[in-house]
C-alpha cells in the first residue's frame, strides 16, 4: 500500500514538474531539449533535395507554388522510373568514340540509375517551396568571382599544364583519393547523387556532425577561439555558440585543397542550426571569401529526420578507380610516345 | 511553364544525363571512349565496397573463360533498400555494356548498363520499387524493407 502511495506521489510530482516547465516553451513537443536545456539537434538527418543550390534561369522567385513543386517532383519520379525500365538484352556495345555524355560521365557514361538516391522533393523551409537553396543575393545566384580568383585559376591551370594531372596520386582530386567527400564538407549542401545523410551528436562542449559522404566527422567545439592560422584540418576548424535556440557554427582554417565553388583557403562559413519542428532542422549557411566572391551569399536547406540507417562509406577499400586512372595515363603515354616510362 | 521547363532542364542536366551519372571521380579519366565493350556472362564475385561496387563477370572468349571487373556505384544506397551483395546470386547471367579502362592490360570496364539476361536492370528486378526517400514525409518512416542480411562477410 505504502509503495502504491509512493508511486502515486512520484507520478503527481513528475506531472507537476512537466506542468511547471511547460509555460516557458511555446510548443513543448516542437523543440526537444537535451539535459542542459539546449535544443536537441541529435539524430539522423537527410539534406537530399531536388532544389538546386543556384536558382535556375527564368525562375524569378525564391518561392514556388505547391502545384509547381508537385509537378517538378512528379517529373523527377517519372524520369527515374523511365530510366529504371528494362533495356534491350540484345543491345550492342556503346558507340566507339564515346556515348556523348558530358560532365564527369566524360563521354563514356557512368553507371545505372539504380545506384542513385538524389532525393525527389523540393526543399521546404517554413512551409515555402523553394526554387533555389541560395536565398541571398535575392536572385539566387552565386556572386561574381573576384579578379584575384581569376588570377589564381589561371596560375593553377598553368601549374597543371606544366606538371601534368596524372603523374602523382596527390595531383588527383581529394574525392578521387578518398580523402574527402565529392561534395563540400562545409557548408552542408547536398551532392544531388547519393548518401546525403548526416548524424548529429551533441554534448554541452561539442557537437559532432558525421556526414555519410565520405564518412567524415566534423567536431564543433562550443565556445573558445579558432586554431592558429597555420593549422588547417581537412574540414577546417569549427567553433560554435548558442544564440537563443539557434546553434551558430563558425568555420575557418580550411586547407588550400578544399574548396566550395572555387573558394580559397580564406573561406569563412557561418552555419545556423534551428529546430523548426519535431522532424526538421532549418539549416542556414553564409559563405564569405573576399578573395574569391565579390559578396557573401546565404542559403537555406531543410534537414529532414530520417529513419533510414547511415552506412559506413569507408572510401578506399575498393578504390581501383585511382590506380585505373594513373595506369590509364601510363598506357596512353606508351601508346602516344609522349613520355618515357619512369 | 517556361520556368518549369527551364528548371527541369537544369535539374536534369545537373543530376543525370540519360542514364549516365557522376561518381566520386571523372569517368573520362578512367575509361577509354574508343574501347566500347559488351559482355555477357555469369556473376562470379561481387565486391560490395566503397567508393565503387565491382561486379566480376566471367565471359567466354575463343572458348576460354575471361574475368571482367565492372564498376558500379556506392553500395550504401542499395543497402538502404535492403539489397545486399547476396541479392544477386553467384552464377546469375548478366549483360553489360560500357567502356574498358584506358589501361587495356586490365579487363575492367564501367557498368554503363548492367542488366539481367532478359534486359531487366540488375537490382531493379526483385523486391521494392527502389524509390529513395528524403525523409520529408514523416509517413515514409518504417516502410522500408528490412535488410536481408548485413553487408560484408
Amino acid at each position: 500500500m505504502r509503495i502504491i502511495i509512493a508511486l502515486g506521489l512520484a507520478v503527481i510530482a513528475s506531472v507537476g514538474l512537466i506542468a511547471q516547465q511547460a509555460p516557458g516553451i511555446a510548443k513543448p513537443s516542437a523543440t526537444p531539449r537535451t539535459a542542459d536545456g539546449k535544443p536537441d539537434l541529435q539524430g539522423t538527418w537527410t539534406n537530399a533535395t531536388i532544389t538546386p543550390l543556384v536558382r535556375p534561369q527564368n525562375q524569378p522567385n525564391l518561392v514556388m507554388s505547391a502545384a509547381e513543386a508537385a509537378r517538378m517532383e512528379k517529373s523527377t519520379i517519372d524520369r527515374r522510373d523511365e530510366r529504371n525500365q528494362p533495356s534491350d538484352p540484345n543491345r550492342p556495345a556503346p558507340p566507339k568514340g564515346g556515348d556523348g555524355s558530358t560532365g564527369a560521365a566524360g563521354n563514356v557514361g557512368g553507371y545505372n540509375n539504380f545506384w542513385l538516391d538524389p532525393g525527389e522533393r523540393i526543399a521546404v523551409i517554413d512551409g515555402q517551396f523553394r526554387s533555389s537553396l541560395i536565398i541571398d543575393p535575392p536572385n539566387g545566384q552565386v556572386p561574381a568571382f573576384t579578379p584575384e580568383y581569376r588570377a589564381r585559376q589561371a596560375a593553377r591551370a598553368k601549374g597543371i599544364a606544366a606538371r601534368g594531372q596524372y603523374d602523382h596520386p596527390e595531383y588527383r582530386p581529394l574525392a578521387e583519393r578518398c580523402i574527402l567527400s565529392f561534395g563540400p564538407t562545409t557548408p552542408l549542401v547536398p551532392n544531388y547523387f547519393y548518401n546525403n545523410n548526416l548524424q548529429i551528436v551533441q554534448t554541452p562542449e561539442h557537437v559532432m556532425i558525421l556526414m555519410e559522404m565520405v564518412h567524415d566527422a566534423r567536431v564543433v567545439r562550443i565556445g573558445g577561439t579558432h586554431l592558429p592560422k597555420h593549422i588547417r584540418p581537412w574540414m577546417g576548424d569549427s567553433i560554435g555558440h548558442w544564440e537563443g535556440d539557434t546553434l551558430v557554427v563558425d568555420t575557418t582554417n580550411f586547407p588550400p585543397q578544399q574548396n566550395f565553388r572555387g573558394s580559397s583557403e580564406n573561406l569563412h562559413v557561418v552555419e545556423r542550426f534551428r529546430r523548426a519542428d519535431a522532424r526538421t532542422i532549418n539549416y542556414r549557411f553564409t559563405v564569405n571569401d573576399p578573395t574569391t566572391f565579390t559578396a557573401p551569399f546565404t542559403g537555406e536547406i531543410p534537414f529532414n529526420a530520417t529513419d533510414e540507417m547511415i552506412y559506413e562509406y569507408a572510401c578506399h577499400e575498393g578504390n581501383y578507380a585511382l590506380s585505373n586512372v594513373l595506369s590509364g595515363a601510363r598506357n596512353e603515354e606508351k601508346r602516344l610516345g609522349t613520355k618515357q616510362e619512369k | 511553364m517556361r520556368n518549369t521547363l527551364a528548371a527541369l532542364l537544369l535539374l536534369a542536366g545537373l543530376m543525370i544525363a540519360g542514364r549516365t551519372v557522376i561518381a566520386h571521380h571523372a569517368f573520362g579519366a578512367e575509361f577509354d571512349p574508343n574501347a566500347p565493350i559488351k559482355l555477357q556472362g555469369k556473376v562470379v564475385r561481387l565486391e560490395w565496397v566503397n567508393p565503387h561496387t565491382w561486379i566480376h563477370v566471367e565471359t567466354i572468349k575463343d572458348g576460354k573463360p575471361e574475368i571482367w571487373m565492372v564498376e558500379g556505384g556506392t553500395p550504401n544506397t542499395l543497402l538502404r533498400r535492403g539489397i545486399t551483395r547476396d541479392t544477386v546470386a553467384i552464377g546469375t547471367e548478366v549483360v553489360v555494356d560500357g567502356y574498358q579502362t584506358k589501361d587495356h592490360s586490365l579487363k575492367r570496364a564501367n557498368g554503363r548498363d548492367v542488366t539481367f539476361a532478359d534486359g531487366r536492370k540488375l537490382f531493379m528486378g526483385s523486391s521494392g520499387t527502389g524509390a529513395p526517400k528524403d525523409g520529408r514525409d514523416a509517413t515514409e518512416g518504417g516502410t522500408k524493407p528490412a535488410p536481408k542480411k548485413p553487408g560484408g562477410r
